[in-house]
């Protein structure tokens, strides 16, 4: 029998990525509305309480980073891993298991963040019996991972898999080092057994969760997409990574660095200043390592530019990077102290976040799926190639307003937050500063619902390719082993 | 802050743990071609092969047996 | 202006196809036109074995595949388990074998050859370097034999040979490989030390815990340990070696700074009183390891070139024990060849030693020894080449030199001279950084005095900065590192530096003097002219070409290669030839007689206006009279009016000393424009007017390539010898041109002069450096970290600025 990749486990995760985009993104859109019109679900009656901001907010931040990113990236690491060792994933099992495994964590997620169930993490919201559940699902794709490496055909590991690897090495360790916590249940306390206090307490719970959140940021959002970044630019644009030995650089200079740059989440807090300022230090000195990641990525085009204009894939990848770029000089530049002062605590801050989560984890994603999908479903190519194009500027129109209106509204606000009388009395009161956001949250409703009506063009797409193809499930494994 | 009391070690555990990797990587010969896999990955072809060309790579590869 | 129409293109390599081809590859069901057989083999093999889409990965070209280049007869040498003993490693029956792929233009060759390879049964893997070229192969010897695998190689338009990895590119790569651990450990080790060292930087006095900066000096302790006594290891070796040998050495402060400054954090870490500087030992040793490292690179390049002369010998050879008697031949290892020896050297087999050839007749390949671009003809009594490549057809080689003494092994050796033999201007560096040295220790025994009776708390570290920022490793490292560079670039231009002050002086020199015969001229003979009488030029040449068929001297070989360079001249048979010896030769072409030679010999007289004095006239007539006459002589080398042009434009005077005829050396001088011109000289006479050239204040080139040139080359402040010059004047020299291009000497004198500048910058920096670095340091304006990262910084910038040297694509 001929040697085959498993590409089922790819096409499962690959769907899923658009099916829980959808879902995600169409949260964030009611959430933005909420923010102009607080009411806007409280006709709903009886579901207006799981539909509160406060319920749905957690449920759109894990919906986003891990029912989506974290399928994309489960299909694309499974799939590359394939590709570049030239091997079937080491267990078919293990990787239905990881598959299924890690649909029931976003089923019961989406079920108990809405009923108020939460630790009150950030990112880590879910309680001890999904943290469980999480955490065997983790192993078991690190082993499916890892193990696939091991039984490679190749000598190499390409660069790509380094960066998967560290990925999925350090988000088991932040996951199981913040979730260490004391559930009620052992306590006697049966009436909420899933709740649970954590193991850390006052400072240095903030501490370890905003270690845990940074990296959680740092190795979910933005090694592993690298890795994605690595394999789908070069095959896309047809030419090899404009330099392979910075890219290796690249992955040991940016891991090592993004470890220590966490406290700049607490800049002006209970952390010891000096903690503070040495995350300061380290996010500065994490703009070198990324943007010479960004521009070996951007560079691989060099002296194929003109693919830019007709290719809307590659216009998705190189978009992506360069919004990597803007966000990864704008967060150094927030954690500088006094730039922080100004911009904490306002929709700066969402505004940042979202060009790296839109700009470049979803519009990185969206790329690749449209690089995937036609060659699991034994097809040449998407559907309609004009969509992706319409999808492709939908998208970044959507992405510019979103972030410019986010952006001037939290520099307003920190400006009137600070802003005082010569007497020393505060001239504006809080809710004049909520009264000046509103023209901004419009526009900021209007670029995300258009971000996520791409997401149902791409859907559309998807449905017809997928329609029109057939699944691949016998993808040769070029020169395998030698007869 | 004694919670860098947990923090510290386990960070010595981690560089520790990237040295070995980072070692074993030299010693498994990983970084003496640093051109060859960039432009390995490129000639992996993946674009599913239309029936014609199967069945032709299919004749060839029995011939090759 | 309209372009030609394009002539039609090989589908393989590329090549125009000749106008009626009727080779075809049947790509994709349709019919591609072929140049050639070879190409029309391989591309069916490629296409045959499934790897039709070579075709569309390619990015380049390949090169058009010789069509049996070598037979599997001559491949199943390499079967013979005397000659796997030098580069195959085996357990049981599985064996693995490094090759050297000759042919890989793009990535895509890489893909194809990976895959050809994997579809041989029996093949268990193959990986192939792109960056090197080199395919390591597995094999189980039950199933196929390497000369298998070398065949099915070429079957697919590439050419693969073993070669011994154990020599010096595996204790390069072993080498290399140890660098790197060491400058990851330093690396990792420095990163880290710093994220808890730069807390105690930010926090103010008492804000941060006395058990926390405890906890992260030890942390830093534990990480600056290997970093010590690994990464740093190999300077407390040196220091050693040079304190034990009475000497002190650049890396005698470096040892004494790193092993202080760890010391005494220790003795910090544990007492919880002074600073601890943990972050500089770390920094310091790491910046240090990254300049070797940058330096270690520029050396492996130039040493490449000796590694590739290396290669070229074939590991098996034909012998013939029995020739003259019998031409019965047997297969050994290249290796148990003797001196005396008689070996079939096929075409497309390399030379296995020097030698003479005693029957047949080939030309030869030697670019890869010389440089040469065009084939040499040999014929019985002409010397080879081990190592060179036998072109056209078998050729019987009695052997005369063997290893050591061989061409290729005496090149090799002339460059590990030229690498090991120190420049004066390095000999001098180093001297000056030994009293450096020796002064700069005075001078911290001084500031550790002076500081201890002032202040005696900071008396320690800032004696360790003195210590770090002034370590001279810019200035030790501001010359060789130069040098190396440019004598790598050098090498790869085909101009070997023999001797290390060569590059040195050469930038120098005011004054170039030349050889004329074999130096500015070829030294050989070629047709400079021809007269027809009747006929056409093509045909004159024609029938010359097959008179003189058989003939071995030095006209006749010019004829034929004139003739053979005129595509449309007509192969012609001549019968009854009749050679009068030192008069011309006579036969039948096509029921014609003719005559070739002396004027006497054709019985007619040249004309005497048409040709200069000093040419060789020969006469081509039938029996009604001459043809033609050509007249032959010894040519400039094609680049000599280049090289006279370019070396005026760099301002030296030129001068042409010559023991040919005056007017002839008159003549040449006049053609090429040099000013000073003066023939009928004896080496003595050469050798005062060199001496005469010195005494006005000249810095003399002397190039030259006879055996008389030697003392004069000798006598010139530095000397190029050109390539196959004799070996005297090859050893007296200098400087060794390894191909006719003598245009390269005018890049040689272009890249010396780049290399001094360099020099001069970098000494000129590192100096400067010092000079604000320890006053500085001295005051106690600078910590050891401070002095850590403006040490490590001086000296990078040194090593990259000299690496610029070995980028210049065209000096």
């Amino acid at each position: 029998m001929e040697a085959t990749y498993n590409y089922k486990v790819v096409r499962q995760f690959a769907i899923m990525t658009v099916v829980w985009g959808i879902v995600g993104m169409l949260v964030g859109v009611i959430l933005s509305a909420q923010l102009i019109w607080p009411a806007l679900t409280e006709a709903l009656g009886p579901l207006a309480p799981y539909l509160s901001y406060g319920r749905i907010r957690p449920l759109h931040t894990n919906a986003v980073i891990f029912a989506f990113g974290g399928c994309a990236l489960f299909a694309t690491s499974l799939y590359i891993v394939q590709r570049t060792c030239q091997t079937r994933l080491l267990s078919d099992g293990l990787a239905s298991f990881v598959f299924w495994g890690w649909q029931l964590v976003i089923v019961l997620a989406a079920v108990s963040l809405p009923l108020g169930v939460t630790s009150g993490k950030e990112y880590a919201e879910l309680e001890w019996p999904i943290d469980l559940l999480i955490a065997v699902v983790w192993v078991a794709y690190a082993v499916l991972f890892l193990g696939t490496i091991v039984i490679r055909k190749t000598q190499h590991i390409y660069v790509a898999n380094w960066f998967f690897g560290a990925f999925i090495i350090t988000i088991a360790v932040l996951h199981i080092v913040n979730s260490a916590q004391l559930p009620w249940i052992l306590g006697g306390d049966a009436s909420s057994w899933w709740k649970s206090y954590s193991a850390y307490a006052g400072v240095h719970d903030a501490m370890v969760q905003w270690w845990y959140g940074h990296n959680a940021v740092g190795f979910f959002l933005t090694t592993a997409f690298l890795g994605m970044m690595y394999y789908f630019v070069p095959k896309q644009a047809g030419r090899p990574i404009f330099s392979y030995r910075l890219s290796i650089v690249h992955f040991w200079a940016l891991n090592f660095i993004y470890m220590w740059a966490g406290p700049h989440h607490l800049l002006y807090t209970a952390l010891p200043d000096w903690a503070q300022s040495l995350g300061m230090v380290f996010s500065l000195m994490l703009i070198a390592p990324s943007w010479g990641g960004m521009m070996n990525g951007i560079m691989t085009l060099s002296g194929a530019w003109h693919k830019l204009r007709t290719d809307p894939i590659l216009k998705f990848l190189i978009t992506a990077l360069s919004f990597y770029g803007m966000s990864t000089f704008e967060g150094p530049m927030m954690s500088v102290k006094t730039v922080n002062a100004l911009s904490h605590y306002t929709e700066w801050t969402v505004g940042h976040v979202h060009s790296g989560a839109l700009g470049w984890v979803a519009m990185i994603s969206i790329g690749s799926l449209y690089y995937l999908i036609p060659r699991l479903f034994g097809r040449e190519e998407m559907w309609s190639t004009r969509l992706i194009n319409v999808h492709f500027w939908w998208s970044t129109i959507g992405v510019v307003l979103y972030i410019a209106a986010l952006w001037i509204a939290g520099v307003a606000q920190g400006l009137m937050w600070r802003a005082t009388n010569a007497d020393g009395t505060l001239t504006y009161s809080f809710a004049q500063s909520v009264n000046a956001m509103y023209p901004f949250y419009g526009i900021r409703l209007i670029g995300g619902a258009m971000f996520f009506a791409g997401m149902l063009l791409m859907a559309y797409n998807v449905w017809k390719t997928v329609a029109a193809g057939r699944a691949v499930n016998d993808a040769r494994i070029p020169q395998a082993v030698a007869a | 802050m004694d919670i860098l009391y947990l923090l510290i070690p386990l960070s010595l555990v981690f560089v520790a743990f990237i040295a070995v990797v980072f070692l074993w990587a030299v010693r498994s010969g990983q970084f003496e071609d640093m051109e060859g896999p960039a432009h390995r990955i490129l000639l992996d072809e993946d674009i599913p092969p239309s029936s014609e060309e199967s069945t032709q790579t299919k004749k060839t590869s029995d011939n090759a047996h | 202006m309209s372009a030609p129409p394009d002539p039609e293109r090989c589908f393989h390599c590329g090549e125009p196809v000749p106008t009626g081809s009727h080779y075809r590859i049947v790509y994709q069901g349709v019919a591609k036109s072929a140049c050639c057989l070879g190409c029309e083999a391989v591309a069916q093999t490629i296409i045959d074995s499934g790897n039709a889409d070579y075709y569309r990965l390619r990015t380049d070209l390949p090169k058009t595949p010789e069509a049996a280049l070598e037979e599997l007869k001559n491949l199943k040498l390499y079967d013979l388990p005397e000659v796997q003993s030098s580069f195959v490693r085996s357990e049981g029956e599985l064996r693995e074998a490094s090759l050297i792929l000759e042919g890989i233009v793009c990535a895509a060759c890489v893909w194809l050859n990976e895959r050809h390879l994997h579809q041989l049964p029996g093949v268990l893997s193959a990986d192939i370097n792109f960056s090197t070229r080199r395919a390591r192969v597995r094999w189980d010897d039950t199933r196929i034999h390497l000369s298998d695998i070398l065949k099915s190689i070429q079957d697919i338009g590439y050419l693969a040979h073993p070669f011994d990895p154990g020599r010096q590119e595996e204790l390069f790569r072993k080498e290399r490989e140890t660098a790197i651990r060491r400058l990851a450990i330093a690396g990792l080790g420095m990163m880290q030390v710093m994220m808890y060292a730069v807390p105690e930087y930010l926090a103010g006095e008492g804000e941060m815990g006395m058990d926390i900066e405890a906890l992260m000096r030890f942390a830093s302790l534990i990480l600056t340990t290997p970093v010590v006594f690994y990464s740093a290891w190999p300077f407390f070796q040196t220091a050693w070696r040079d304190l034990k040998a009475r000497r002190v050495g650049m890396d005698v402060p470096v040892a004494l700074g790193v092993g202080a400054a760890y010391v005494a954090s220790i003795y910090g870490t544990f007492t919880g009183s002074s600073e601890v500087y943990f972050d500089a030992v770390v920094m310091f040793v790491f910046f240090l390891l990254t300049g070797r490292f940058l330096e270690m690179s520029a050396r492996k390049s130039s040493a490449e070139a000796a590694e590739t002369l290396i290669k070229l010998i074939p590991a098996a050879a034909r012998r013939l024990p029995a020739f003259p008697a019998s031409r019965e031949e047997e297969m050994v290892g290249a290796v148990k060849l003797a001196a005396g020896d008689y070996v079939l050297v096929g075409p497309g087999d390399s030379f296995p030693a020097d030698g003479e050839v005693v029957d047949g007749r080939s030309s030869v390949d030697e670019s890869l020894l010389t440089g040469e671009s065009m084939p040499v003809i040999k014929h019985p009594a002409s010397p080879v080449i081990g190592g060179s490549l036998n072109l056209e057809s078998p050729v019987v080689v009695r052997v005369d030199k063997v290893g050591p003494d061989t061409v290729l092994s005496g090149i090799v050796r002339l460059l590990d001279r030229a690498l090991a033999e120190k420049p004066r201007l390095a000999q001098i560096a180093d001297r000056v950084a030994a009293w450096f040295v020796l002064a700069l220790l005075l001078v911290a025994t001084l500031v550790a005095g002076v500081w201890y009776l002032v202040e005696p708390g900071r008396a320690f570290w800032i004696t360790v900065s003195v210590l770090v920022v002034t370590c001279p490793c810019a200035l030790a490292l501001a010359t060789p590192a130069a040098l190396t560079a440019a004598l790598g670039r050098l090498t790869r231009l085909g101009l070997l530096s023999t001797r290390g002050h060569a590059l040195e002086t050469l930038a120098r020199a005011t004054d170039f003097v030349f050889d004329k015969t074999g130096t500015l001229t070829t030294g050989q003979f070629s047709l400079l002219d021809a007269d027809i009488r009747r006929g056409g030029r093509a045909q004159a040449l024609a029938l010359a070409r097959a008179l003189e068929q058989g003939a071995t001297h030095p006209v006749a070989a010019a004829l034929r290669e004139a003739a053979g360079e005129e595509d449309s001249a007509p192969a012609l048979m001549a019968e009854q030839l009749r050679y009068t010896p030192g008069r011309g030769i006579a036969g039948e072409i096509q029921g014609r007689a003719y005559r070739l030679g002396a004027p006497e010999f054709v019985g007619a007289a040249p004309p005497p206006a048409r040709f200069p004095p000093g040419r060789t006239v020969v006469g081509l007539a039938d029996d009604a009279g001459v043809l033609a006459w050509f007249a032959l002589g010894d040519a400039p080398r094609p680049q000599a009016r280049q090289l006279i042009a370019d070396l005026k434009r760099l301002g030296v005077r030129l001068h042409l000393y010559s023991g040919d005829r005056a007017e002839n050396v008159r003549a040449l001088a006049r053609e090429l424009g040099i000013e000073d011109a003066r023939g009928e000289m004896l080496p003595a006479d050469k050798l005062s007017a060199v001496r005469a050239l010195q005494a006005g204040g000249a810095i003399v080139a002397m190039t030259g390539d006879g055996v008389n040139d030697a003392p004069v080359l000798a006598q010139a402040q530095v000397s190029i010898a050109v390539d196959q010059g004799a070996e005297a004047a090859q050893a007296a020299a200098d400087m060794v041109l390894l191909s006719s291009e003598i245009g390269r000497l005018a890049d040689g004198v272009r890249l010396a002069r780049k290399a001094q500048v360099v020099i001069r910058q970098n000494l000129a920096w590192s100096a400067s450096y010092n000079a604000l670095a320890v006053p500085a340091a001295a005051l106690g304006h600078v910590t050891p970290w401070m002095a850590g990262i403006g040490m490590s910084l001086s000296s990078l910038l040194v090593v990259l600025n000299a690496m610029r040297l070995s980028r210049i694509s065209k000096p």
